[in-house]
């Protein structure tokens, strides 16, 4: 009898209460993922000074300056008269970019300029971090605050993409600190595979190309000027090189890396056509634009990888994939171009621990 | 900048206080589901099929609902968790003897790079690659 009432009590209990258990439940789960993610943070905060007390040299703490700089943040231009959006995108990128270079600069003065790269891009990765644990403490907080199942419930079902974000972003902390190639470097690691110790230029700010010759084809290779950490701006690269060939360039080919969908193979490689480049969309934009004004055709290969990948220090299979990619590109060039035709390779992706 | 606190992160109910209103509960549920059993065995015993089976029900709700606080329960991590650092090598190939070398990746190591002198011959040696070394325990 005791029994069958406390049975009946529970679940009237339930009833009134299921939502708000459910709540708390989420919530204690969020919880856990912010402990963790706040361990991120603070570690990629320490890993940060650490690097910029050993390379840089500093005479004061840099500490305040790191923390500063932590909550740095871009405004991305008015769209609602989409004319021109790209161009003003594209000044406050170099806006940021001229930024953070003058912080580097200053935090790190006896850093070497690939080291300042790699530090710029290790304060890139603990900004990125920075702003995933106050976005989710932001809702985890203002859960707990309305006890609101449906905030609560947002971040939930997001965490776990956030949380795989999160530790593809802490992998790259290693990666930046010691100058190790990270996924995103297939792209210019083919490059430098094809420019194979030719003479290199410089051809745009950050960007390099040598020239090679291939089955009677002139090809000219570019990619970001490493060994430090940079991506270089290859939409103005080709545009140059494009324009100094006065637009009579048989092919564009891209390579970069890709992102592979589950139950696809680390390292697999897929031929296409278009630009294959990511980020904000301003060099892509360049890329096509020359490439239309001046019909020149664009391939792409890709270099299938995870999300944990792309920045983490380079595996093994996506090492090898370079030399399957080489020959995906060489065989391109020999199946749509001809004897004397100028071919341009782009070598799309971050140069961190890769030379030319 | 104002440094993040540790209470924005906080337990709902307290920290440690949570762990013994949990584990209070749990022999709470524990003892109940028990009894349950106990009166479920002897409702059968004596024949009782329909409100035996309503004690076996019970008690064993407890002990499932027990097993699963302590499954979905994971330990509070006394050391400070954090991203985890792999391995790194770097292939050092001779152009000339085709000597190859693998050894531990070094600060200032890249793809590339001219680096030692061959120990076989008069030529330097090349970095061909630098990769994380597989971990042997992950799974594909």
């Amino acid at each position: 009898m005791i029994l069958q009432t406390l049975f009946s009590f529970a679940f009237i209990i339930y009833l009134f209460y299921a939502q708000r258990i459910q709540a708390m439940t989420m919530l204690r789960q969020i919880e856990t993922s912010l402990r963790k993610i706040k361990s991120y943070r603070d570690k990629s905060r320490e890993t940060a000074i650490e690097a910029i007390k050993e390379y840089g040299k500093p005479e004061k703490d840099p500490t305040p300056q790191v923390e500063r700089f932590m909550d740095h943040f871009m405004i991305p231009p008015v769209d609602m008269d989409p004319s021109g959006v790209v161009q003003k995108l594209g000044k406050i990128l170099n806006v940021r970019e001229h930024t953070f270079q003058q912080e580097v600069e200053q935090m790190a003065p006896e850093a070497t300029v690939p080291q300042r790269n790699n530090l710029e891009n290790l304060l890139e990765a603990s900004l990125a971090l920075n702003m995933f644990y106050k976005v989710i403490r932001h809702y985890y907080l203002m859960g707990k605050k309305t006890m609101n199942i449906y905030v609560i419930m947002q971040i939930h079902m997001i965490l776990p993409m956030l949380i795989q974000q999160i530790e593809a972003y802490s992998a790259a902390l290693q990666a930046f600190k010691d100058g190790i190639p990270i996924g995103d470097s297939v792209g210019p690691i083919v490059a430098a595979k094809l420019i194979n110790g030719a003479p290199t230029r410089e051809v745009a700010k950050e960007m390099v190309a040598g020239e090679i010759k291939f089955e009677g084809r002139r090809v000219i290779v570019t990619k970001a000027f490493g060994p430090g950490g940079s991506v270089g701006k290859p939409g103005d690269a080709i545009q140059n090189l494009i324009e100094e060939e006065n637009g009579k360039v048989r092919m564009l080919i891209t390579v970069d890396a890709a992102g592979k969908l589950e139950g696809e193979d680390v390292g697999e490689i897929a031929e296409g056509v278009g630009a294959a480049i990511g980020g904000p969309g301003v060099e892509k934009y360049k890329m096509e634009k020359a490439a239309i004004d001046n019909d020149v055709p664009l391939y792409a290969v890709a270099i299938k990888q995870g999300m944990e990948h792309v920045v983490a220090p380079l595996v093994e299979e996506l090492m090898e994939a370079t030399d399957k990619a080489v020959s995906s590109v060489k065989g391109l060039i020999l199946d749509y171009s001809d004897e004397g035709d100028t071919i341009i390779v782009a070598g799309i992706g971050n140069t961190v621990g890769v030379g030319q | 900048m104002k440094r993040m606190a540790d209470s924005d992160t906080a337990p709902l109910a307290g920290g440690a206080r949570q762990n013994w209103i949990s584990l209070g509960l749990m022999v709470v549920v524990g003892a109940i589901a028990l009894a349950s059993l106990y009166m479920g065995f002897r409702e059968y015993g004596d024949n009782n099929i329909e409100t035996a089976f309503m004690y076996i029900l019970i008690g064993v709700s407890g002990f499932i609902a027990i097993g699963f606080s302590f499954f979905r329960a994971k330990p509070v991590a006394k050391t400070k968790t954090g991203p985890k650092e792999v391995e790194v090598v770097t292939t050092l190939e001779c152009p000339q003897c085709n000597l190859k070398r693998v050894r531990s990746h070094q600060v200032g190591d890249y793809i590339f790079k001219m680096d030692e002198p061959c120990t076989r011959c008069e030529g330097h040696m090349t970095i061909t690659r630098i990769n994380a070394r597989k971990d042997p325990k992950k799974k594909d």
